[in-house]
């Protein structure tokens, strides 16, 4: 593996801070994705992971700090067009529409104007990752389990037509059997697609398993930085604590 | 008229007490069409349609989108609506006078079924109803706008992350509700009468039928429409008119005790 220059970032952040009130969640912040890669992020609970992707897609405010998108600034870019330049969000929470059918769902990942005209081909791609998705389409979204909304949010982030996607928590709640699919579908699309990922993640086996390069957040820091290769486990969970 | 409140509260939980008065100006707006610059019925309520929308969208833009920035701007801009809604009111009054007006039918004459008497006029409403609520259905359901104000209705968060502009939503939301409105405002109009007070009535009527039916459910709405239009029927024929509100309320009172959410609440658009 080469190490990419500064300008083949497709994200560059500099010195992120953010709060919630009085309470500083993020402090100097600072990573870079390059092109291509799946970047792992891992850190304690609470230390800022899931307020970084929100501050990267612009849903929470910054205080201070920038954030370079494909060479563009986009620090103070509103989230719809942060959408449109091809990074798209996939919450822990889902947040998918529960009164839709998964196609209506889907579709609507493809609302940027970018993204509309290649519904068919999106679609397509996202029905070959998550066959249970196209058995499913035209039923409500509430009536699917937690591993199929959990892959309806991937597939609807995947509808953007984004050149990163920054994963919250994939796992979470779901069971083994489940885990494997859906980052088995992480690694499809590293395989298959040329679209970088950041995926923040708490089972440190499986994120290992499709991970290029490792970051570690800690009390809204970014502490360390390795390649997938240069840790094991043991030093990745030490870090924890 | 229950179909432009539960729009604006479907998208954005907003209960718009100044409806009433928008309604009225709809109807106001083709008289003035028709009088003023000679149009006829169906121009002069497109052009007052129009009119409506980008009112809403400028009333939007200029009042709302600043309040909405403020904390607790749900309750800031129930109290503005309601506040402009008796401003613009009195404008009205003001400007039109308080006597009767009212707007020409779309056909006269009426024709015997049985014993009953029913005018061309009525089935040319129901007709138009129909067809509109079915353009509504299809604008929500299959336009990207239509199914970004469903998206934002269901969930906020869900919406910013597929990127959507809430805001612009809110807008085109409020514009069209405006709009649907003021159509309603006419069709009554060629119904009844208007004054510039009547939307009082028509809101509390609006209201009693959004709430019956789940508020910000556009099925519930209409199934509440037609139940309360059929109550209100045969309750003026067996017992005349004066005994219409007070059985309304008292189902709408058994309703809300058996079902809170109304009939059918708790679904959004």
């Amino acid at each position: 593996m080469t190490r990419h220059s500064a300008n083949e970032a497709i994200l560059d952040i500099r010195g992120l801070d953010c709060f919630y009130g009085e309470l500083q969640v993020l402090r100097q912040a600072s990573l870079t994705i390059p092109k291509g890669e799946v970047v792992a992020l891992f850190g304690p609970n609470g230390h800022g992971k899931s307020t970084l992707l929100k501050a990267i897609s612009g849903l929470n405010p910054l205080r201070d700090g920038s954030i370079f998108f494909d060479g563009a600034d986009i620090t103070r870019t509103p989230s719809d067009r942060i959408v449109e330049m091809g990074l798209a969000y996939i919450p822990e929470a889902r947040n998918i529409f529960t009164e839709m059918t998964v196609l209506e769902n889907l579709r609507l990942g493809a609302y940027n104007r970018r993204a509309r005209p290649k519904v068919d081909e999106n679609l397509e791609l996202v029905f070959s990752l998550f066959q249970r998705l196209d058995e499913r389409k035209n039923q409500m979204a509430v009536t699917l389990s937690g591993g199929e909304s959990r892959m309806l949010a991937v597939g609807r982030g995947l509808m953007s037509d984004a050149k990163l996607l920054l994963i919250d928590e994939p796992s979470i709640g779901l069971s083994p059997l489940m885990k494997k699919t859906v980052f088995g579908a992480i690694n499809r699309i590293k395989k298959t697609t040329d679209i970088s990922i950041l995926v923040v993640e708490q089972e440190v086996d499986y994120a290992l398993a499709v991970a290029d390069r490792i970051l570690l957040l800690k009390k809204g820091e970014v502490i360390m930085e390795r390649m997938a290769g240069e840790i094991s486990k043991a030093e990745i969970e030490k870090g924890y604590f | 008229m229950a179909l432009g409140l539960t729009i604006v509260y479907g998208v954005t939980h907003i209960f718009n007490f100044g409806h009433g008065i928008v309604a009225v100006s709809g109807g106001y707006f083709t008289w003035l069409f028709m009088h003023k610059l000679g149009l006829g019925l169906i121009p002069a309520m497109a052009v007052a349609m129009a009119v409506m929308f980008v009112i809403g969208l400028i009333l939007y833009q200029a009042t709302l989108r600043p309040l909405l920035k403020t904390e607790n701007w749900e309750f800031s801009v129930i109290i503005f609506l309601l506040g402009l809604g008796i401003l613009w009111e009195n404008l009205l009054l003001q400007f039109f006078g308080p006597r009767v007006k009212d707007i020409p039918r779309f056909f006269d004459g009426r024709f015997k079924l049985g014993f009953v008497r029913i005018n061309y006029h009525e089935i040319a409403l129901i007709a138009i109803v129909i067809l509109f609520v079915i353009a509504l259905n299809y604008f929500i359901k299959k336009t990207w706008f239509g199914q970004a104000m469903r998206a934002v209705a269901q969930d906020m968060d869900g919406a910013r992350i597929v990127g959507i502009n809430l805001k612009k939503t809110f807008g085109f939301a409020f514009a069209l509700a405006t709009a649907v409105t003021g159509f309603s405002g006419v069709l009554l109009a060629t119904k009844y009468y208007m004054t510039p007070h009547i939307g009082w009535d028509w809101m509390v009527k609006g209201f009693v039928i959004v709430v019956f039916g789940g508020l910000g459910s556009v099925t519930g709405a209409i199934c509440a429409a037609f139940i309360l239009g059929l109550a209100e029927a045969v309750i003026t024929l067996y017992l005349g008119p004066m005994w219409v509100w007070p059985i309304w309320f008292f189902m709408f009172l058994i309703i809300l005790l058996i079902r809170p959410q109304g009939l059918m609440g708790g679904r959004t658009l």
